[in-house]
């Protein structure tokens, strides 16, 4: 046992894991955190993206005493009052998702990938996503609601990147 | 306000109600589930494709700290009941049927194959217990394809058989084969190969086994299609009573067709539970996953096609062999399937067929996404085959040979009437939607520099449900039930036996509940995933729409029929004049009198009114899906493919279908786009392999490519959304089309763009080595 001291979403976490556990089983295990998920665990689909100090990481690839000293954000640090973000909402206006396992690591990839390119194109967020396997949704629904993301963080007038969705197939929820 | 009201949310794409808890990490999976006293089970595997078990020496794990239990496969088959997989033993096939035990015993039949279960405080001390168990195997010559398994001299896997056929060899006409492959101009014999490849959903399977002993109950968290079918299989493998067993399931990250029932591990790990009388996690890893979780798919066909001078194709002589794998379950189902669907919407007038299931040295044949697709690629392929040599165009001879629409349907040869289906509207909508003359001149610009374009196109229908048969109900699993409830706090509740992994279940189902009930989208429940509180069911074979959609829409107002006719007693009102608006019980044109109805519920529940008034608001709804009908379409794919590095790219991909009315559009797209990436996957990239000793060479995602963002294009989608059949129930099933079209529409492409080279396809994997080697032994003079 290795006894680590991090910072989780913003808050002092301490562990005292195995010196082989991997950063995903100590969040998961460890703090229980089950938002990050496993779907592979040889580094190659992607479900278990974290953003740690600023960079997106395989978790399943990283063992926590890796991450001791260092800031890690998960999906659940993302929105931290329980709402969503920018792109967590776009996300959900685009039918992004279908069964949601490899969300987590498809949201913290984009969340990474946009702030360092906020200003996008399709292209470039399809090669960014491009190492985070989805079986459900074929991607174009995921790629849509991280450009709607894009343009919303363009757009000063939060009601207007509503109007102006592209995409027919994904009007916003109608009011009753 | 008016148009408002009047709007609906079925039929609109309603932003699902999952994603907010998908979105912040807050779904529960099997995995995420944390009992108290909780331990961890990893499987040892063989690394034999077939083999005698000689001995398992599991002192050493046994004596490792952490490790609780280790059981042999002699070990549990002394706590379980062998039979064959449940689900075979609940639909009953004829013949023999092979009988196998949760884990090995005698001897290993695939690589992979389970041996012994470790059990410990964690995963990572269960793995390091399987490291530590020794087993020592005697070689077994390996029957690695169907062609040695169909071999007399190959040695057979299971004793009880005596021959490696799953099910005997079977042969059946429709139609008079003889006299229409006598009256045709022209026979071609072609033998189409379909290759091995798999579901994998980004969530493998797992369970988490929780067996109570003071009241020697079973609880079960599952991944599964069923909480019902796992039910089952756990009692029967367990020996337990139905009614001490319970599976529960929360989200479940997708399957595609794997996760029916409980497989060997799961009910082993249930097995160990009640040994340990503790909680036992098992989920499975990537390369258990890839290695022995199943797969699909492998199959080989003989075709000989009767067809005239002009293009009709008259009539099919179809030799199928399927490769089930070793310990056959479903696969053993599939031909028949296959034959029922392989005139598809055409005008066939003879088919012949025969088939035989092979078991062999390999991972189980499982139900993958449209499990009997390969009609749908076998006769697309031919189609474009037969074209070819006639000088005929794809869209032409296909226009030629689809039935027309006719008041009554035609038949298909094999039986069931193509009620409803618009084959020859989605071909002719395709045309419109892709310029094929522009881009026939395009196409030939491009090969003038060196550019090879290809078009294809591929057309299908899909039983989802299917059409009513005569006396029973639409489609081949029988009726749906679903119990409604009106809760106190004005909620309605619907307790569905599906069980959806991906599917929207918990939008879709509340839209039409919302409109029929009268209440909003946000005051309908639906649940799911709890074998003590739902009906039977099962999510699967692109049933729900039609068939939980109508229990639903029927349903709801079973229900909102109940409790009018409680308001009416309560309100003093007749029923006539009663309504339900937005969650409000009133009178028709007096707004005041509105009560909401959690209160209409509160006051049946106060126990004030007798026994004549029927205070229970409740309801059990049936419905046997109507008038049913075929989901179908056409797809068309705009290839290119480099000639020099065998790439391929889509450079457009467009979808002409017909599902009926949609329930949530975006919804239907996404099942839609979800099929064609996996058809596009199983065409250029996806191939479980094995090497000639029987080992799986595709056992990470290094080895078994999945699309990308990068690989799948967008997807233009065009619902034609014709032919109501049932006076309120029109949504059709959706979930396998994509899968089942479109390898044979990105085959098509591909050949197409390779016709310079003469190059003709028979086969469904083309990764860039194969489309080079195709290319290098093709005949230019063809």
């Amino acid at each position: 046992m290795v006894d680590i001291a991090l910072t989780v979403n913003g808050t002092a976490r301490t562990g005292s894991p195995e010196a082989r556990k991997t950063l995903a089983d100590f969040l998961r295990d460890d703090l229980n955190m089950t938002g990050t998920h496993l779907g592979c665990e040889h580094g190659v689909c992607g479900a278990c993206t974290v953003i740690v100090d600023g960079r997106a990481v395989r978790s399943c690839l990283m063992l926590a005493v890796q991450a001791a000293g260092s800031e890690v954000t998960t999906i659940e640090g993302l929105a931290p009052d329980g709402g969503l973000g920018t792109l967590q909402q776009a996300m959900w206006d685009s039918h992004s998702f279908q069964c949601g396992f490899c969300t987590p690591g498809m949201v913290m990839q984009a969340t990474a990938f946009l702030s360092d390119h906020p200003g996008a194109s399709e292209q470039q967020i399809r090669e960014a996503l491009s190492g985070n396997i989805c079986r459900c949704t074929g991607y174009q629904s995921i790629v849509d609601g991280v450009l709607l993301a894009v343009e919303r963080s363009a757009s000063p007038d939060p009601a207007a990147p509503h109007s102006a969705s592209p995409d027919p197939t994904t009007p916003p929820n109608r009011e009753r | 306000m008016a148009a408002i009201a009047a709007e609906r949310y079925t039929g609109a794409s309603v932003k699902r109600s999952e994603d907010p808890r998908i979105l912040t990490g807050a779904g529960r999976y099997v995995d995420d589930i944390k009992l108290p006293g909780m331990l961890h089970a990893a499987f040892v595997r063989s690394p034999m494709a077939h083999a005698r078990v000689v001995s398992v020496d599991v002192s050493a794990a046994r004596a490792l700290p952490g490790v609780v239990a280790v059981f042999t496969g002699a070990e549990l088959e002394e706590i379980t009941v062998p039979g064959p997989d449940a689900l075979m033993a609940l639909i009953g096939l004829d013949g023999p049927t092979p009988e196998f035990t949760l884990l090995a015993t005698d001897k290993v039949r695939f690589a992979g194959d389970p041996v012994a279960i470790v059990i410990a405080e964690s995963r990572y001390l269960a793995e390091d217990g399987c490291e530590l168990v020794e087993v020592e195997y005697d070689d077994l010559p390996p029957v690695t394809n169907a062609s040695f398994a169909l071999d007399p001299s190959s040695p057979p896997l299971f004793a009880n058989l005596g021959d490696n056929i799953a099910s005997p060899h079977s042969r059946s006409e429709s139609g008079d084969v003889a006299a229409t492959f006598a009256e045709a101009d022209r026979v071609f014999d072609f033998r189409i190969d379909v290759h091995r490849h798999q579901n994998v959903p980004m969530e493998g399977r797992g369970c988490v086994a929780s067996y109570d002993a003071d009241r020697d109950f079973m609880t079960v968290h599952a991944a599964t299609q069923s909480v019902h079918v796992s039910k089952i299989a756990v009692a029967m493998r367990l020996g337990m009573e139905q009614d001490k067993v319970r599976v529960v399931a929360g989200d479940i990250g997708g399957s595609f067709g794997l996760k029916i029932g409980a497989s060997r591990e799961e009910l082993a790990a249930a097995a160990a539970s009640r040994a340990l009388r503790r909680p036992v996690k098992w989920v499975e890893d990537r390369g258990e996953n890839l290695t022995a979780s199943g797969q699909a798919r492998e199959e080989s066909f003989d075709v000989r096609a009767a067809v005239s001078n002009d293009g009709d194709l008259l009539g099919l002589d179809v030799k199928m062999v399927i490769d089930t794998g070793s310990y056959p379950g479903l696969g053993v189902t599939v031909p028949e399937t296959v034959e029922a669907m392989l005139p598809g919407p055409y005008k066939l007038a003879a088919l012949g067929f025969e088939s035989t299931a092979a078991i062999t040295n390999k991972a189980t044949y499982v139900a993958y996404r449209g499990p009997w697709a390969s009609e749908t690629f076998v006769r697309e392929r031919i189609l474009d085959l037969i074209a070819k040599d006639l000088g005929l165009d794809p869209l032409e001879i296909r226009l030629r040979n689809v039935a027309p629409r006719t008041d009554p349907p035609a038949v298909m040869i094999t039986g069931r009437p193509l009620v409803g289906v618009t084959s020859r509207e989605s071909l002719q909508r395709i045309a419109e939607l892709v310029d094929i003359p522009a881009f026939r001149r395009r196409q030939a610009e491009a090969r003038a520099q060196g550019h090879y374009l290809g078009i294809g196109m591929a057309t299908f229908i899909e039983a989802a449900p299917g059409p009513r048969e005569p006396g029973g109900p639409s489609g081949p699993l029988g009726t749906e039930s679903m119990r409604l409830r009106l809760e106190e706090d004005g909620i309605v509740a619907l307790f569905t036996g599906q069980m959806p992994h991906g599917q929207s279940h918990q939008t879709t189902l509340a839209q039409i509940a919302a409109d029929e009930f009268g209440v909003p989208f946000e005051q309908v429940r639906v649940v799911v995933g709890d074998t003590d509180v739902v009906p039977f069911g099962l999510t699967g074979g692109s049933r729900s729409a039609t068939m939980t959609g109508g229990v639903t829409l029927h349903g709801a107002r079973k229900l909102k029929a109940k409790v009018l006719d409680f308001a009416s007693h309560l309100m003093e009102a007749s029923v006539r004049d009663l309504e339900i608006v937005d969650g409000r019980v009133g009178v028709r044109g007096d707004p005041a009198s509105a009560i909401a109805v959690g209160e209409v519920a509160r006051r049946a529940a106060s126990g004030q009114f007798g026994p004549d008034v029927d205070a229970n608001l409740e309801v059990e709804a049936a419905f046997d899906g109507g008038e049913g009908g075929w989901s179908g379409g056409t797809h068309c794919a705009i290839v290119e493919v480099d000639v020099e590095t065998g790439l391929v790219s889509v450079e457009r991909y467009v979808v002409a279908e017909d599902c009926g009315a949609l329930i949530n559009p975006a919804v239907v797209d996404g099942q839609i786009r979800g099929g064609v990436a996996q058809g596009i996957g199983a065409v250029l990239l996806e191939r479980t392999a094995y090497d000639e000793d029987g080992n799986c060479q595709s056992a990470t995602f290094m080895d078994y490519l999945v699309p990308t963002a990068c690989d799948v294009p967008r997807i233009e989608i065009e619902h034609l959304q014709t032919v109501p059949l049932d006076a309120d129930v029109n949504f059709r099933g959706v979930g396998e089309g994509g899968m089942i079209v479109a390898p044979p529409t990105m085959v098509n492409a591909i050949e197409d763009a390779l016709s310079p080279f003469g190059v003709r396809i028979y086969e469904q994997h083309l990764p860039p080595a194969r489309i080079l080697e195709l290319i290098a032994a093709a005949d230019p003079g063809q």
